[in-house]
Order: C-alpha cells, then structure tokens, then sequence
C-alpha cells in the first residue's frame, strides 16, 4: 500500500473508531455527595449517591425544566466492596454515574468505628474522584444526611461544600479533606481527624411558621478522632476551636466574658489576630512543650452595665479571657494525652523540626513517649480595640 | 498565430503606406482601436496616422497634439528640412509638454497604442513616434473596506498602479526609495512594481524577489492573489506567508522594516514580504495610538486569535471527555442546556460552525440592499430561536459566537480565513480524541509553522528565532521613542531615530539633536 493511503486511512480509523464508549456531559449522573453506611448484612457497606438533576438544578437556560422540582436524585446500593456497591448503582442510574464533581464523603460513625481503610484505598486509588473532597463523619445515618435538601445552595452538596470553604468564621471544625485524611493516614505520627457533619432541626417551613425548627439541616461541627483508620471518639466544638490552633490557622472566634463588675451581663470578644507556637525541648529523656497563644482582641459587643471606662473594662477582661483560652486548649491537650492517647495535634511534627536526630529515636515509640510529654499551656491577650465606639453607649454608667 | 508573430518582430519602414497597413493587421478590427488620419504642414502636405485605444487613451491630450502639429508645424520650413528633419523637430520642439519617444519595432508601439498610449506613423519617417496620452477613468482613493483605522490615514490604495506608487512615495520622499518595473503576464502584460528602500532592504531580498516573479509564466494577472500564489514559500500550507494590504501607511512602514512590496496593476492590495506571522495580529492603529493605547488594544487581538482558533475546539473537548476539568457549577449549568439537544457536542459545534461561515458568506456576496434581512433570519439561527427549538444548546451558541466575534478582531482577512479553516481540524480532533488530538494537531500546525519561512525569514520570528531587541514591537508596541533600531532584517541604515527622544525636561538636548 503506498504511504499516503495508509496515512490517511490510519487518520480516518483513529477519528471514527475512537469516540466508542465516549460519554458526553449530558449523558452523565454528576455525583454531589456520597454517604458511606454499613448495609444491612453484615460485612456489606452501602452507598449512597446524592446525584444532581441538572433540569431542575439549573432553570430558565432554555432547556424545558424536568417539573420534578427536585434538584437532586439520590440512590444507595449496597455491596461487599464500595466498588461492588458502586456498580450495583448503576442499576438504578440512568446515565453513567461520575463522581469527579464529588463534593464531600460522609463517612457514618459506626462504619468508621470498624475502619476506614477500604475507604481511603478506594477514593485515593480511583482517578476519577479528587482529593480536594471533603471528607466528614456523621453520628446520622449517611444516606439521611446525604438526602437532606440543606442550605441556601440548590445542590445540598454544594452547601456542604460552602459549610466547609466559609468554615474559618465559625472555627469549629478541622477543614478535612482526603489529601489531608490521606496524609494523616500515612504519617507515622499523627492520626486522622475528620469533621463532624450532623442533622439539626434548624430549618423552618415558610408555610408552617409555627412549627419552628421542623426541617433539618446539616450542620459542620465537632470532630472525629482517629487511631489509624478506626473512630475512637469525638470532640465537641469547642474542644474542635481549640484544636485548629494545632492544625491549621485560626482566623477569628468568638468568645463571650462576663463583665469584670456586672455578672449578669457579658461581653463578646473576638480574636482578630493571632500567634500560635509550639516550642518543644528534650531534656533528659523527658519531652517538654510550651505551647503559646498571643491573641489580639476586638471589643466586638458589650453589654456591661458598668461605671468602668472602656479602656479599663478591657483591661480588666484580659486575665478571664486568657483563663478561659487557657482552659480550652489545655483540655484538647487532655483529651489527646490522656483520653484517647493518640498525637491528633501533630505534636510530633513540632518535635521532628526541631530535633530531627532525637526524633529518631524516639518516633517508633512514640504513642507511649506523646501520653508523658509535658505540655505547658501559655496565654497573653491583649484586648485593645473597641472598634467603632470610643465610648460606651450607657454612658451615665448605670449600675442595675 | 504564427503570422502575428512574425508581423509583431518586424520593424517600420520607411514607406508610409506600409506601415499603416502592418498596424491595421496586427490590431485587426477591434472596434475600439481608432484610427485618425491627418494632414499637417500645407506645403509639404505630410500625412500622418494617430493610433489608440478609445477609452484608455485620454482625448483631449491627443486633440491638442493634433492641432500643435497641424498649426506649429507650417511654420516650419517644409521645403528645406524634408520629412524626417520635420518628424525630429516635431518631437523635440512642438510636442515638447507631452512625453514623447520613438520605436521602431512594431511590438513596441503595439503595447503601447493597447497600454493607452498613442503612435503616431508620419510619412517619410522609418520610426513611429509614441505620444503618452494615457488616461482612463479609474475608482478616486477612497477608505479602505478591508482595514479601517480609528486613527490613521484614511487613504487605500486604488486599482491604479501609478496612483499606488504615489500614494508610497508621498509617505517616502527618498531618492532612495526605488521601484522597479516589469511586465508580468503573456497577455494581460500586466505591470508589477518592486517597491524598495536601498540601504535598508533586507541583503539579496530584491533579487530574489526579481528571481521569483520573473519564474511566473502566465498568460494573464487579473489580482496581487495570482502573484502571492506563484511566488509563496509553502504552497501547501495553511499558512498566508505574504501580507497583502490594502494601506499605504502599511507598505511605507514595511519599506522602513527593511520590506520589500510587490505592486500589481489592477490590483488594490499590494503585497509585502516577507512577513512575520504576528504582522496578522498588528493593526496600523497600534502605531499611531498612544502606546499603552496600541498595546492594550494589540493584546486584545492576541487573546481573540487564541480564542478564534481554539474556544470551540476546547469546548468540545472538555464536554465530550474531560468534563471533570469544568467547574461544578458550571458542569451543571451545561449540562442542564444540553439536556434536549439531540446531537453528541462535536455535530453541535460542527452545525454552528458552518451555519455561521454560511451567514458570513452569504452577508458577503448579497447584495448589499438585503443586508438587512441577513442579520434578522442570521440573529435567529445562531440565537435565541435555535437554543429553543432545542437543536443547540445555550452555550454553544456563546461559544461560536465568541469565536465569530474573535475572528473578525483579526485586522488581515486573509489571516483570519486561514485560522478559520484550521479550526475545523482542531474541532473534529478534540471531539474523537480529547485533549490528545487537540494537542497533537495543535501541536502539528506549531511545529508546522515553525518551520516555515518568508523569503528567507522564520514565520515566527522574532518570537523563534528569539530576537531580544525585536519584542519591542510583538507583544508590546513600545513608546516610539524607545524603537530606536530597526527590526532586525533590515540592513546598513540601522537607526530609525536618535536616541534619547524621550519627552521631559531633562531630555531637551536629544529632541535638537535630530534638528540640526
């Protein structure tokens, strides 16, 4: 056969034969959000697929609507494996199901309790999902949380999603993702966390107003803690601020004092700008750590009924608030050191940068050496900015 | 033929009659070659014969030689010079305000009387004597239709070789400045002018420019496109290798590059080599704006070439294979507009496609009365009424009209034509393989482009072969008192301008400088 022919007939075969099996946008079941349950026989999990509707997720682009009104279409199969149960799926999806748009993995307590191992195997293993999932635990059952119409978003995942991305004005739970649940997996340190998502009756219908808080939302707080691969317990949100000090940057919270001279009435501080450090030092075999916490703080609300200026108020609301800081972290260290005794704070880490050859030594051991390191909690605050108001509102200082 | 033949290779005689009869046989009986016979000088009584082309010869030009030579030449003394001392006075004393000159061969004077120039046979005179009297109607310098300037001149060049040539040389007053003629076409004899600036013009450009069209062997030239054609370096490619332009501006600032361009008679759009690929993307506006204005607009122009050549391919791409690469809530909003569209993303582009090439064509060729109604029933099928008869979806009706919109902001047509036709390959690529037959055919065209040459010069260039001193003028359109050099084909003369023309106070010596 002369050149030219066969060039033009390997073109021409590679252009027709290649678009076999090939699956265009709209012949795809985009994946919003997974739930992960234990199945109802034993050793089987189940999967549930919270699948967008793009007619009803999206109106008025020309498309006639799909008049269901319901954006999303979500479906659970159960399998032995979560690939099997993933395939298992596609006896109910009409169009191949995708899971690259993935937002978040819901992970249910009691499956976690028995081990998340297949759970990140698979997710990490399959090129089709990303690793900037969101990765959470629920005390729910997964399917309920992950069926839940939830948020301002038409997608429930995409709430979810923006629960998580918005989470640092709230600061109550870790930002995990499978990079992160991937690493922490790996690390020979430290151990995986993963946020909290649970359903609240926060939610209330436009049509049956009285009925307050009769609809349920998700809600992202708290904390799974892990050893290895298994949840061995939990942290509530406060213990959760605490603990982002440790693993990721604490842009703001929020912290109600008592004012200094009037009990009944309290003031809102919020820590604008913060410095975090965790300064380790081994002496004699023993494992200190001085962690520091130097706050800025706004004067964002008060209600005190006082005669005391402002300046002073802020000054006398200092030493509760480093007190009240101060208890917050030394639990979360209390709960990692002697509750569950396993290095959640990546404490290790600390150590590792600063005596890389010590490390060495002691990094085999580390889960006996963590529980007896010292950790020392210091706290200095410094309440000085009133924000708008120089003065304060009640200014004939009444008392009562 | 061959009769013709010989006729044209023969010479005049000095026989009257004979010389009139070899005209008339050679130019047979075509209605619009005139004959006039006169009579001048009342003693000697010398006939004379007018030859020329009606229409192309200009009347009044011929009317006066006549009544000069019938009034001036009686007073000439007749009787004592002879004929033929009459013809030479003739030539150098009466005739003396139109440009005469004397043939004697017979192909000579036929070219001329059908260039529109008039013979003159004189009895007892063995030559003929060629009175220029050209003179035709020709279309007035208008604007240019193809490249309109904001700012700029507003002249284009005309059908009229001579009047194109002026239009340079009134932007280049150099001695310098040359242009060379020559007669391209067996019958059309059509003229071509290489227009150059010796000193500046790029090393063994001229000759090779003279090599390449005395190589063309045709019997007529009826547009520059018959020359561009015959002379171009890849005949195959999709690549336009040769600038035509439609501005004066354009080839008198090609002639200071170090340029050469090809002038066509007949033709409005003259030719510029060798030409550097971006030259299709700079637009003269750029030059005469301010600077940050020019290189504003010239990025602009940049991103819409990327986007003419590319945005439908990649969106087929990243729709058909790839949707992981699409923003959720994007993936979503497509996806919900391709949810009744019946057709895969590739015959979706690929019908959008050719109904826009077709709406452009038809706007082209209609008449432009009807114009109107295009737009309306054009509006409709790429528009609103297409995405609700679910036959495309939204988007793809933003996506082909970015690209439409893109591909008009490429200021040479013949260069967004070129990009226009690549994009169908790109297109049926991504659609069957993806990011790989994206890559690879976009691939194949760079490697393609790279290797192609202008007359000498890289395609690419200055972007590969890097020229550092050149970027002045790419991406950017430097202040003009910054390009101080000349790109770097041109040769010997390699400052444009002095330095240090900076505007400012500090700056005032540079600025007298150049005054001197």
């Amino acid at each position: 056969m002369n050149k030219p022919l066969s060039v033009c007939l390997c073109i021409a075969f590679v252009i027709l034969l290649s678009g076999c099996g090939k699956r265009e946008i709209s012949d795809l079941a985009l994946v919003m959000a997974v739930g992960l349950d234990k199945g109802k026989q034993e050793g089987t999990v189940r999967v549930t697929a919270q699948i967008a509707r793009p007619a009803d997720a999206r109106g008025q682009t020309g498309a006639p609507s799909g008049q269901t009104g319901e954006p999303i279409y979500s479906i659970s199969a159960e399998g032995r494996t979560i690939f099997e149960a993933i395939r298992n799926l596609a006896r109910f999806s009409s169009r191949r199901i995708f899971w690259a748009h993935n937002f978040v993995i819901v992970i249910n307590e009691d499956y976690a309790r028995d081990g998340i191992m297949d759970v990140i195997d698979f997710f990490s293993r399959n090129h089709e999902l990303r690793m900037r999932t969101w990765v959470a635990v629920t005390p729910h059952a997964a399917h309920e949380l992950v069926s839940t119409q939830t948020g301002l978003e038409v997608i429930p995942g995409q709430s979810v999603d923006r629960l998580f991305r918005y989470n640092e004005i709230v600061a109550e739970a870790p930002r995990t993702d499978m990079r992160q649940l991937l690493a922490a997996y790996l690390s020979r340190t430290s151990h995986p966390i993963l946020a909290r998502l649970t359903l609240k009756g926060r939610g209330t219908s436009n049509k049956k107003p009285q009925e307050h808080g009769s609809i349920d939302q998700v809600e992202l707080s708290g904390t799974g803690i892990f050893r290895k691969d298994k949840l061995i317990g939990t942290l509530d949100s406060k213990e959760s601020q605490a603990l982002l000090y440790f693993t990721e940057r604490v842009e703001s919270a929020v912290v109600p004092i008592p004012c200094p001279d009037d009990k009944k009435n309290e003031a809102s501080l919020e820590l604008r700008y913060q410095r975090f450090t965790v300064e380790p030092t081994y002496q004699n075999g023993k494992i200190y750590f001085d962690v520091r916490l130097k706050t800025y703080v706004d004067m964002v609300e008060s209600g005190c009924r006082s005669r005391l200026s402002q300046a002073e108020l802020m000054q006398l609301m200092e030493e509760p608030l480093e007190k009240v800081l101060k208890e917050r972290l030394e639990k979360v260290v209390k709960a990692a050191q002697r509750t569950y005794k396993v290095d959640f704070l990546e404490l290790g880490k600390y150590f590792e940068n600063k005596y890389p050859k010590e490390w060495k030594k002691v990094r085999d051991r580390w889960e006996e050496e963590f529980p007896r390191a010292v950790v020392r909690v210091h706290v200095e605050t410094e309440i000085n900015n009133p924000v708008l108001l120089e003065e304060r509102v009640n200014q004939r200082g009444e008392n009562k | 033929m061959k009769n013709l033949e010989a006729l044209l290779q023969s010479e005049f005689t000095i026989d009257y009659e004979d010389n009139v009869a070899l005209m008339e046989e050679v130019l047979g009986k075509s209605c619009d070659i005139v004959k006039r016979e006169v009579i001048i000088h009342e003693k000697v009584d010398i006939p004379c014969c007018f030859f020329f082309t009606d229409g192309l010869a200009d009347d009044k030009q011929i009317d006066k030689a006549i009544r000069d030579l019938q009034y001036h030449v009686t007073h000439l003394d007749g009787t004592v010079l002879g004929s033929y001392d009459l013809i030479r006075n003739v030539q150098t004393h009466l005739l003396s305000d139109a440009s005469i000159s004397q043939v004697d061969c017979c192909e000579a004077a036929v070219e001329a009387i059908l260039s529109g120039d008039t013979v003159i046979i004189a009895d007892g005179f063995e030559k003929v004597l060629i009175l220029s009297s050209r003179g035709w109607k020709t279309r007035s310098v208008e604007e240019p239709m193809t490249e309109s300037v904001i700012r700029g001149p507003r002249e284009g060049f005309t059908e009229s070789i001579r009047t194109n040539t002026a239009l340079v040389r009134r932007r280049i007053r150099d001695p310098l400045l040359h242009f060379r003629a020559m007669k391209i076409g067996k019958r059309s004899k059509t003229d071509v002018n290489v227009a150059f600036i010796d000193g500046i013009v790029k090393p063994g450009l001229v000759d090779e420019v003279f090599q390449r069209l005395e190589r063309i062997k045709i019997d007529a030239i009826l547009d520059s496109g018959y020359i561009e054609e015959l002379i171009e370096d890849v005949p195959l490619s999709p690549f336009v290798t040769i600038q035509s332009t439609e501005r004066p501006d354009k080839v008198a600032a090609a002639l200071l590059e170090g340029r050469a361009a090809i002038f066509v008679d007949n033709s409005p759009f003259v030719l510029i080599v060798p030409t550097y690929f971006w030259q299709y993307i700079q637009a003269s506006d750029d030059y005469y704006s301010r600077y940050w204005v020019g290189t504003f607009f010239r990025m602009i122009r940049y991103i819409a070439f990327l986007l003419s050549l590319t945005a439908p391919s990649v969106y087929v791409m990243l729709l058909s294979f790839h949707q992981e690469m699409v923003p959720t809530p994007l993936a979503l909003t497509i996806a919900s507009g391709r949810e009744v569209v019946p057709f895969p993303v590739l015959m979706e582009a690929l019908i959008m496609e050719i109904t826009f090439e077709l709406m452009r064509e038809a706007g082209l060729r209609m008449p432009r009365p009807i114009g109107s109604a295009m737009s309306i029933v054009g509006s409709l099928v790429i528009g609103q009424a297409a995405v609700q008869a679910g036959l495309v979806s939204p988007f793809m009706v933003i996506v082909i009209s970015i690209t439409a919109i893109s591909s008009f902001a490429i200021p040479n047509y013949a260069a967004s034509f070129s990009i226009r036709m690549l994009r169908f390959p790109l297109m049926i690529a991504s659609g069957t393989l993806g990011l790989l037959g994206f890559a690879a055919v976009f691939m194949l065209l760079v490697i393609h482009a790279m290797s192609v040459r202008s007359f000498g010069e890289p395609y690419f260039s200055p972007a590969t072969p890097f020229r550092p001193s050149d970027q002045k003028d790419m991406v950017f359109r430097m202040p003009w008192w910054m390009m101080d050099k000349r790109p770097h084909m041109a040769k010997g003369d390699m400052y444009r301008q002095t330095e240090n023309q900076r505007p400012g106070p500090d700056h005032d010596q540079g600025g007298h400088e150049s005054d001197e």
